[in-house]
């Protein structure tokens, strides 16, 4: 290809690592594991919470506010699991080193590798949105799909940068893949998915709204029953300043991380 | 007694690889245990024995997760670390040495089980009795029996085809939901009954929901006719098992593909 | 089987084809003859070598004999049992040493991947743990028996394996390049291992490419290339394919690899093997010539600065590699 990474301008770094992010994540996985990850598991997990709540609680909006959560928390697996793992992929695949040493500028860098996952993300919350209306019945007759779709965008770009996060913390310690599997799952219990927030002890709750997708959840369900963008634009405001946050703090220790391997000379013995 | 020698063999060679590594084992409860706390919370005006449901389920849950994972990478693994054909060139069959795995799988599904549940107490403080703790504790070893047998036909699917990571995170969820681990399976569309009736740890869940709550109604047999059907389960599990094992060995030798990955 | 069988092996006409498809939305399939209708026979206590270069169809014959492969066409058999129909019998009766780092299981011990594979075995359990002690007296790995395989080294590791492959107390083994990857220490060492499994009566069938590792050990090697046998005799029966000609051996520097394709051109020139990389490179010249034909060689290397030129007796290799090329 004649010119080396550092020679590439930004926005081609931040295609071609992402087009790397793909072939990696196909070149162990096959397309049917992506399909699954897209059609089947939003539709059970899903299931699972929706048929635990009617069996607790019979009523209709019981059942819509479980499923409207649910639609947006199966974004989970490409922002948080895949993203997280990402890094620890490089790692072990022993492709980390080779990046880091390119001069290439590293904000692209950092960032392109997650844009499959953005794009995997929204793709199985209309998937999710699909079930829960199709499947589960919620009424979307009064949805402001604008409002949807804005919501929908925002909780993909907000939770990857929050993933990018986990997956630089995940950098310093041997395994990512706790990190992963725990935050993969924790939103259930925490972004107001299955239950509002304020349910939980409030010790708690500071860490749900650190969290984008708490404001995603709220969001949504009031997109669901027609609010407008205007109407929701504090709240859209705030899962944007929550993903910023994330993002800032993913880069700072994905920075930090580089410096301190260069210094102790290893990067893949971590 | 050979067959007894492999099983054996197999089974106390998976115990030491994970207590080579224990750590493993987390990503495994996790899950199950952020299901469980979940259920908490739904279920907390619900007035009963609230807790038994949530742990027990959440408990059933990590036993699957780890029949299912242990299934589908128990011959990976071999692959992964270049042992497979010397494990198939023994004279042993191939289906006792994963027979042993599975069992290895399905009993530290148990310590998953018991770790949830521990967290979980530690974690709400709250207890539950269990009515009739022997009838409770041959319910368990029955399904745990009936998990290994399905690990065993489990492995073997995979085996016969290569996507066996595809449908282990496929199969998690949907057996969370078909095995009325957490609900009873009468939510569920009528037309799903038969799937979720013919896991046999349905029954197991059931028979040991009768033993721990004497007010429990469930599927509506009985204690003693789940475990009938939980042992009939495992039965016509090792069969299948064992024809399709048979089927697996001879596409390995035809087709040379098992020591690929 | 009521009487002993006459050969420890018989091969006849054994095929073996492969399928292979690749891309993943555009299949293309393709047939690859990996093994082409072989034919020879080992007998009991002989230890027989099979050698070729790569992807000339050993491993596959090797795993056919072990039972790993079925053949698409021919038969054989080992110990008298048939390798299609009688399976488990052979298993039971046969030892596997393949070389290479991996076929162990690193996380645990090597007494307990020994123990392992003596239960797959079906080893009776009244002898499994004093034969197992014995083998690792007998590799040398007895004070390290206990300690994980992750921290054994290379040379241990192989230990292991060929103490893994006599678990069962074998008749008849085979060994796949026992010796690759080994410092030439632990070589020795192994090579002496073989031997003296042959002084005990067993069978041996070996791969390898080493040539002089073959000419140590064997009795009689089969050559195979291309999926076929082209030669099969005692090291010095095949010896006598090359014992027409002298070879011609030169050091230099400077040579390309274009004077190489000229040497190979002249009609008096047989085979050329050379070594181009680095700064000592060697250029072997089979030729009936002989030293006449060095004034020639000279001509043709005459860009090149050549350190030595002298003639030497054929070897294996020499035989080897004029019936591969």
């Amino acid at each position: 290809m004649g010119m080396t990474l550092g020679d590439w301008p930004p926005y081609r770094i931040f295609w071609s690592s992402a087009k790397f992010a793909f072939k990696a994540l196909f070149s162990w996985l096959r397309p049917a594991m992506w399909l699954t990850q897209l059609l089947v598991l939003p539709l059970f997990q899903m299931a699972f919470f929706v048929y635990l709540s009617r069996f607790v609680n019979p009523t209709a909006t019981g059942v819509a506010f479980i499923a409207v959560g649910n639609a947006l928390q199966v974004a989970s697996f490409s922002s948080i699991f895949a993203v997280c793992n990402l890094t620890s992929e490089e790692k072990w695949q022993g492709t980390l080193t080779p990046l880091i040493v390119t001069p290439a500028s590293r904000f692209p860098l950092f960032v392109g590798r997650a844009m499959f996952q953005i794009l995997n993300g929204m793709a199985t919350i209309v998937v999710g949105f699909f079930y829960a209306s199709m499947v589960f019945g919620v009424d979307m007759s009064r949805t402001d799909f604008l409002a949807l779709a804005v919501v929908i965008l925002v909780t993909c770009l907000a939770m990857t940068g929050f993933g990018l996060m986990l997956g630089s913390v995940g950098l310093y310690m041997r395994t990512a893949m706790i990190i992963a599997n725990i935050f993969l799952f924790i939103g259930l219990l925490i972004c107001g998915v299955n239950f509002p927030v304020t349910v939980l002890p409030t010790w708690l709750q500071p860490l749900s709204y650190a969290i984008p997708m708490t404001y995603g959840t709220i969001a949504a369900r009031a997109a669901v029953q027609g609010s407008s963008v205007t109407e929701l634009a504090p709240v859209i405001l705030q899962e944007i300043g929550a993903g910023a946050g994330s993002i800032f703090v993913g880069y700072l220790l994905f920075l930090g991380f580089e410096a301190l391997a260069r210094r102790r000379g290893a990067f893949e013995e971590f | 007694m050979t067959k007894l020698q492999t099983f054996w063999g197999s089974f106390r060679m998976s115990l030491l690889h994970f207590f080579a590594d224990p750590q493993w084992i987390i990503p495994n409860i996790i899950a199950p245990f952020i299901f469980t706390v979940v259920a908490l919370v739904l279920f907390r005006n619900v007035s009963g024995s609230v807790a038994l449901y949530a742990v027990l389920g959440g408990g059933m849950m990590g036993m699957w997760g780890n029949t299912l994972y242990g299934s589908g990478f128990a011959l990976a693994f071999d692959r992964w670390n270049g042992t497979i054909e010397y494990v198939l060139a023994t004279p042993s069959r191939l289906v006792w040495i994963i027979a042993g795995r599975s069992a290895s799988n399905a009993v530290l599904g148990l310590v998953n089980a018991l770790a949830i549940v521990a967290v979980v107490v530690l974690a709400y403080g709250s207890m539950f009795a269990v009515a009739n703790p022997l009838l409770f504790l041959l319910a368990l070893i029955l399904t745990l029996a009936s998990l290994s047998a399905l690990g065993v036909v489990f492995c073997s699917a995979f085996l016969l085809s290569r996507s066996a990571q595809v449908m282990t995170n496929g199969l998690e969820m949907p057996i969370y939901v078909a095995s009325g681990s957490m609900f009873p399976i009468a939510l569920l569309p009528l037309w799903s009954h038969p799937l979720s009736l013919s896991l046999g740890p349905t029954w197991g869940i059931d028979a040991m929901r009768y033993a721990a709550d004497t007010s429990y109604t469930g599927l509506g047999f009985g204690y003693w006719t789940d475990l009938l059907v939980l042992f009939a389960s495992t039965i016509a599990y090792l069969a299948i098992g064992f024809w399709l094992f048979m089927v697996v060995e001879k596409k390995v030798r035809r087709d040379a593909t098992l020591t690929e990955y | 089987m009521a009487t002993r069988p006459e050969k420890a092996i018989t091969v006849s006409e054994l095929r073996r084809t492969y399928h292979t498809s690749k891309g993943i939305f555009r299949k293309s399939r393709q047939v690859v003859e990996a093994v082409k209708g072989i034919s020879f026979d080992v007998e009991f206590g002989e230890l027989f070598g099979l050698v070729g270069p790569n992807g000339a169809g050993k491993t596959t014959t090797i795993k056919m004999l072990t039972t790993l492969l079925t053949p698409t066409s021919g038969t054989s058999k080992v110990l008298g049992y048939d390798i299609v129909r009688d399976v488990v019998e052979i298993r039971r009766r046969i030892g596997i040493i393949f070389g290479g780092e991996r076929g162990l299981y690193y996380r645990v011990s090597g007494r307990e991947n020994l123990r392992y594979f003596a239960d797959l075995y079906g080893v009776p359990l009244s002898k499994r743990d004093k034969r197992i002690s014995e083998l690792l007296e007998m590799v040398g790995l007895s004070d390290r028996a206990d300690d994980k395989v992750e921290s054994y080294s290379r040379g241990m590791k192989q230990r292991l394996h060929i103490a893994k492959g006599l678990v069962n107390d074998p008749e008849l083994v085979f060994m796949d390049e026992p010796t690759i990857g080994l410092d030439p220490q632990a070589a020795r060492d192994t090579r002496a291992m073989i031997k003296q499994l042959v002084q005990k009566g067993k069978t041996i069938l070996l791969t390898t490419h080493y040539m002089f590792e073959a000419d140590e050990l064997c009795r009689r090697i089969g050559v195979i290339s291309n999926g076929e046998i082209v030669a099969l005799d005692t090291p010095d029966g095949l010896k006598r394919f090359v014992k027409d000609i002298s070879v011609i051996e030169v050091e230099a520097f400077g040579v390309v690899d274009a004077d190489i394709t000229a040497l190979r051109q002249r009609s008096e020139v047989k085979t050329v093997s050379a070594n181009l990389d680095g700064e000592r490179q060697t250029v072997r010249i089979q030729t009936p010539k002989g030293s006449e034909f060095i004034p020639e060689v000279t001509k043709i290397l005459s860009g090149a600065k050549i350190f030595d030129i002298r003639t030497k007796e054929p070897t294996l290799e020499d035989a080897y590699l004029r019936l591969v090329t």
